[in-house]
């Protein structure tokens, strides 16, 4: 079963006085379970909108969203989600145990339910050293890390998270990485929208690309990316200089490291060719590795692709 | 029921956070107190004014309380964005609302009894006595406060927290005059004003149905059917403001 799906997903912001703006435009997400899935799009692509739409806080203006088969507006729904939202704000005078006991009450869960609950994301998510100090005082990191747990009251099956890593130092960015990574060893589906696209990159099994309200590509990351091989550096030992010279002059850039000799070319065939070349001019092959087109290259090319129509 | 009580208790022990209970209950003091300089200018009848002044003040400032409070009550998790994690979980849209509700009723109880407590000290102190009617004539504010505050809840999840003041202000000023709309001159009559103004007759509720301070600080007995028909008259509207805060809140965009 799918774990989320939209169909034909729409918003149109009103505002009295103020001109019409459309958010999204016809957006049908399919993301499976216990997949990891990317959300892209640049500020004010429609990410956030979408979340919120499946989380219930908006109301689409066409279209429907399901989350495991149950409308999205349902309670049922929302009992299947955890959502962090970007930078999540939570009652300043409460203390992380209190915050966690809070929301399970929400969940409905009774007091020894309440207390494993604490126990378990406390350990998980190392809030025990800051649990009893307010929140008034955390950092973002601490935030993030009690909004995570705040997510993960009642186990839902579901993670959609926004926005995780923004705002957050590297440390914390890896932190939270292992935590999705973690998630996604326990069998969770994780949504998660970003523009830190190398962190998309090293943890998503699938992206979709919001380009102004419209998702413009969806797909495997190796489908979307891995065929398109731009370059291909190749490592070759026993040339030399002279013989390298005439073959720097054919490959993009060349460097030599040690007795190494590395090309950078242009396209598969121009790779060919050079490793040809070398074997011609007395070297020989030591590594031959396609570089494939980034996650950045191809949200930059989606992007310019839709300026360009 | 439990998550609404989570969100009463949270709504609660936020409110007694607010900075402008604090000032405002100082001025209630304050207003308590001072009654008595009222007291020597009316020689004989001091306690009178005492007792009628306390009650005014428990009245005015408890809706200011109300008001204030109430207004921003969910504006504010809107603007905080508290909001958006508390009513993604496997909730009622109306649990949150009637949470807050609850929480900011617990909240004009509790400063209701502070403000009662203080007038019966400073009456016993006085030498003055205390019965029944004094307490039922804070019975009725109180309810009185909770038909308000309902309504600055509807307002609180439809508009801005001044507009929303300045609305419930407005209407708990004509609430306690909803006479002049009924008994207007001749010369309305036929008119569409006095149409308008009879609509707002029969809307707006008759807030000086609750109010028995000139019968308390007289000690003339009001007939308990009476209170029992204010009662149920303050709870019917309460009752109807809540069921409209909670469908305005229901699809609303947050």
């Amino acid at each position: 079963m799918s774990a989320i799906v939209t169909r034909e997903l729409g918003k149109v912001y009103r505002a009295v006085g103020r001109t019409q703006m459309r958010a999204l435009e016809a957006v049908d997400l399919n993301v499976r379970e216990g997949e990891v899935y990317g959300f892209l799009g640049r500020n004010g692509a429609g990410k956030t909108t979408t979340i919120k739409i499946l989380c219930s806080l908006l109301r689409p203006t066409s279209g429907e969203a399901f989350v495991l088969g149950e409308n999205a507006r349902t309670r049922k729904a929302r009992g299947l989600i955890g959502y962090l939202p970007e930078q999540p704000y939570f009652y300043e005078y409460l203390t992380p145990r209190e915050t966690i006991d809070f929301y399970a009450r929400l969940q409905g869960l009774d007091a020894a339910a309440r207390a494993r609950e604490w126990e378990k994301l406390a350990g998980m998510l190392d809030l025990r050293g800051i649990a009893d100090q307010r929140v008034k005082g955390f950092s973002k990191g601490m935030r993030q890390r009690l909004g995570f747990a705040v997510a993960l009251v009642g186990d839902p099956p579901i993670l959609i998270l926004d926005e995780p890593m923004s705002g957050l130092d590297p440390l914390g960015r890896r932190s939270i990485r292992e935590l999705i990574l973690w998630m996604r060893d326990a069998k969770k589906t994780l949504f998660f929208s970003s523009h830190v696209l190398g962190d998309v990159e090293q943890i998503c099994d699938r992206v979709g690309i919001l380009v102004r309200g419209r998702l413009t590509h969806e797909g495997r990351l190796d489908e979307l990316l891995g065929e398109q091989v731009k370059q291909v550096e190749i490592i070759v030992a026993g040339l030399s200089p002279e013989a390298a010279r005439p073959l720097a002059a054919r490959a993009v850039s060349h460097r030599t490291l040690d007795e190494l000799d590395a090309f950078l070319v242009d396209g598969q065939d121009a790779a060919n060719d050079l490793v040809r070349a070398v074997h011609g001019a007395g070297g020989r092959l030591v590594e031959f590795s396609p570089v494939r087109k980034s996650l950045e290259d191809y949200f930059i090319e989606a992007q310019e692709k839709d300026k360009a129509s | 029921m439990n998550r609404m009580l989570a969100v009463a208790r949270n709504t609660f022990r936020e409110s007694v956070r607010d900075k402008v209970l604090y000032v405002l209950l100082f001025f209630a003091g304050v207003t308590i107190f001072g009654s008595k300089a009222l007291g020597w200018i009316s020689i004989g009848q001091d306690i009178k004014i005492v007792k009628d002044i306390a009650l005014a003040a428990i009245s005015l400032f408890g809706v200011l309380i109300a008001i204030f409070v109430g207004t921003s009550l969910v504006y504010k998790e809107i603007d905080k964005r508290t909001l958006y994690t508390i009513i993604t979980q496997p909730m009622h849209r109306y649990e949150f609302i009637l949470g807050k509700y609850l929480g900011l009723m617990g909240l004009l109880l509790a400063v209701t009894a502070i403000m009662t407590g203080v007038s019966a000290v400073y009456v016993l102190l006085l030498g003055g006595g205390l019965d029944a009617m004094f307490f039922l004539a804070i019975l009725l504010i109180y309810w009185k406060l909770l038909l308000v505050t309902a309504f600055a809840v509807l307002l609180s999840a439809l508009t801005s927290p001044i507009l929303g003041a300045i609305i419930v202000f407005s209407v708990y000023a004509f609430g306690h005059a909803t006479g002049v709309f009924r008994d207007l001159p001749p010369q309305f009559d036929g008119t569409v004003a006095k149409q308008v103004l009879e609509i707002a007759y029969y809307l707006i509720p008759n807030l000086s149905n609750f109010d028995i301070r000139a019968e308390a600080a007289n000690g003339v007995p009001v007939a308990p059917a009476y209170v029992a028909w204010v009662l149920v008259y303050g709870l019917a509207y309460t009752a109807a403001l809540l069921i409209l805060a909670a469908l305005a809140f229901e699809d609303k965009d947050v």
